[in-house]
């Protein structure tokens, strides 16, 4: 699919630039995290220990004060006892309020955050490409119903309309086999499944494919035009392969580095609404940041941490994309408007 | 074209994308599972009194006569966007009160913005490869990267929690009514500046939290603006004039880097009101995002549709009003 050219233009880019390079790492070290969760993690993410909650990172100790009320000879005295709750190997990143390994969660949330931003902009590709193809190559009456329409959606922020949705038709979640569980090269106690928000991607998929169809269209618009596009109709050329064999490889550049910034985008949205409380699944730093919300003042690791992770996750992939326009688009200068 | 009859235009094509809105809103409801009956009928009643709940809120007519219903009600003076179904009052007043409360907090993010932005892309352009440009881009790289909900919770966890410099959510309080710019102004015109502190203190956080995305952005696009034009040929004829460096930076790179940053900030309106929704929740801020998510939490759709219809009509107006400025800056536009 990529032409020789354009690896050369990507290498020279990525040599040269370090924060190209930055970005492929942080990318890297997220990804490894999601692919090798269960080899890293020490714990279960899911398991809960709740004799262990609240235990603080390495390195740090956490004081709790209890007081109570006890009949001492006859007269009410009231004992305040401060503990000092220590930190353990054995939970390198502390617990959460119910005794989950943080540091378990915090890997495992990058599959969630990867495989959400991911998928859910390869759905929105696949809506809006083509459509925002024929709108391009068609014009008239259906482009202008079709980007009416986008309008129309452009309206709503995509958190706005991802709520909506999702409050309207549920948190569906689909539970998928993890492949080194089932087949024995992970350990057995990590756990055998995971919990895909199914409706976060399909609702990701809806609210972003209209940046992706103005962009194929405005690309589907510039190359209809061209000369070998009617040399090729006048061969009698259908319409459908005019479309897929030279309307849409000239689009694909565009249209990769719109994806990749969405993905970055997406990755935000997600955490967004697990931290709303409106994803399919537990396991999430958005979901850990919420829960941890109400324990900040004396446990504020557990809202820190997987901020952290996203934070890596999308500069990662904000600097990919950054590579990919300066390495393949020399004519956009600056930055580009849409995807957020 | 000349500039009122695209100014026309614009308007009228704005009023069907806001009747799209309006449409797309009315029909979410009817699309969803479940028919709004059941969530307002006990899960023990009776199919007689599904009935007669249906006739009560004129549930059980044909789908356009609720449509055309709701769109003529929604029709200027009125606004009206219908009964709320648990507790019976008007959804616009409840709209419209928790609008201005959003609106307050935007701008303020907004102006945040707009006051650390611009200055710091005019230092980072016109210092670059310095170490100021470099903190300026660093800045600005991790400022899009940070997701705002996370990023308030940390400066309520260093700025409230560890150093109690202010308070951890909630709007600045009167006698219990939140107290918006235009009272804490009243109070501080008739010699209570505390009010106006107050409100302040409260505002800060939360418009920080929502404004950063914005500033990083803007950084960004000051930057690279700036960049652009200093690179221009009509620069160097200024600058080979003797025009005084000050005034080729602000009077004429500056001023031809803003036209763009205003419409990419039109664009952006809904990145910040979908960041105001989850600021107001990290805050506790009583405003549209709060009402929103509490109703749909609750199943109350008339609310939810409501949010979503002010949302939408807004997000255009605010657009059709950039554009209408960018065609009056930029001629070039209208022909």
């Amino acid at each position: 699919m990529l032409s020789p050219r354009t690896w050369q233009n990507l290498v020279g880019e990525l040599r040269q630039s370090p924060l190209a390079k930055l970005g492929v790492s942080l990318f890297i070290v997220i990804l490894g995290m999601a692919i090798f969760a269960p080899f890293l993690a020490p714990h279960n993410p899911n398991v809960q220990h709740l004799d262990q909650k609240l235990l603080p990172p390495v390195g740090l100790s956490r004081v709790t004060t209890t007081t109570t009320t006890q009949m001492v000879n006859g007269s009410v005295t009231t004992i305040t006892e401060r503990t000092q709750i220590n930190a353990t190997w054995t939970y390198p990143l502390g617990t959460d309020p119910l005794g989950r390994d943080m540091l378990s969660r915090v890997l495992y949330g990058a599959r969630t955050s990867m495989l959400v931003g991911v998928l859910g902009t390869a759905l929105a590709t696949l809506i809006g490409a083509p459509i925002g193809l024929i709108a391009g190559y068609y014009g008239g009456l259906v482009d202008d119903t079709l980007m009416r329409f986008a309008d129309i959606m452009l309206a709503f922020p995509s958190l706005v309309l991802a709520i909506s949705l999702v409050g309207l038709f549920g948190r569906i979640a689909v539970t998928v086999p993890d492949p080194w569980v089932v087949f024995n090269i992970a350990s057995a106690t990590m756990p055998a499944t995971f919990t895909l928000p199914g409706m976060v991607i399909l609702v990701i998929g809806l609210v972003n494919w209209v940046w992706i169809a103005r962009v194929a269209r405005g690309e589907a618009l510039s190359i209809v035009e061209a000369e070998y596009i009617k040399a090729a109709r006048s061969y009698g050329t259908s319409d459908i392969r005019i479309m897929t064999r030279h309307v849409l490889p000239n689009a694909l550049t565009p249209i990769l580095i719109l994806a990749t910034i969405l993905v970055a985008a997406n990755i935000l949205l997600e955490s967004s609404l697990a931290y709303l409380g409106f994803s399919g699944t537990t396991l999430s730093w958005g979901f850990d940041i919420s829960q941890g919300q109400q324990y900040l003042a004396t446990s504020w690791w557990i809202t820190t941490l997987p901020g952290v992770g996203i934070v890596i996750a999308v500069m990662g992939v904000n600097l990919i994309g950054d590579w990919l326009r300066d390495a393949l688009d020399p004519g956009i200068e600056g930055e580009s408007e849409g995807g957020l | 074209m000349g500039y009122s009859r695209f100014l026309l235009k614009r308007a009228s094509q704005g009023v069907v994308v806001i009747w799209g809105v309006v449409t797309v809103v009315f029909t979410l409801r009817y699309i969803t599972p479940g028919s709004p009956v059941t969530f307002i009928a006990p899960l023990d009643a009776s199919q007689a009194l599904r009935e007669e709940i249906a006739m009560e809120y004129g549930l059980n007519r044909p789908l356009y006569v609720q449509y055309i219903e709701y769109v003529v009600g929604l029709l200027p003076p009125n606004i009206d966007m219908g009964q709320s179904f648990a507790a019976g009052t008007s959804v616009s007043s409840q709209v419209f009160a928790a609008l201005p409360r959003s609106l307050e907090l935007a701008v303020a993010a907004t102006l945040v913005a707009v006051a650390l932005s611009i200055p710091l892309g005019v230092i980072s352009a016109t210092n670059r490869h310095e170490p100021t440009d470099y903190a300026a881009t660093t800045f600005s790289l991790v400022g899009i990267s940070t997701p705002n909900f996370w990023l308030g919770l940390m400066l309520t966890l260093l700025l409230a929690v560890q150093f109690d410099i202010f308070p951890t959510g909630g709007m600045a309080r009167v006698n219990g009514t939140p107290l918006l710019l235009v009272d804490a102004l009243r109070y501080l015109l008739s010699g209570r500046p505390q009010v106006m502190l107050r409100w302040l203190s409260h505002i800060t956080l939360p418009a920080v939290t929502l404004g950063t995305y914005f500033t990083a952005l803007v950084t960004r696009l000051t930057r690279s603006g700036m960049l652009d034009e200093l690179g221009k040929q009509y620069i160097t004829a200024l600058r080979a004039k003797g025009t005084p460096e000050t005034l080729v930076r602000f009077r004429h790179a500056l001023k031809n880097t803003l036209v763009p940053i205003v419409t990419v900030l039109g664009l952006q309106l809904g990145t910040l009101i979908g960041g105001a929704v989850i600021t107001e929740r990290v805050f506790a801020w009583p405003g549209l995002g709060s009402l929103l998510i509490d109703a749909i939490n609750a199943r109350q759709w008339v609310i939810l549709q409501g949010c979503l219809v002010v949302v939408g009509a807004g997000f255009v107006i605010v657009n059709t009003v950039v554009d209408a400025i960018y065609a009056y800056l930029n001629p070039e536009v209208t022909v």
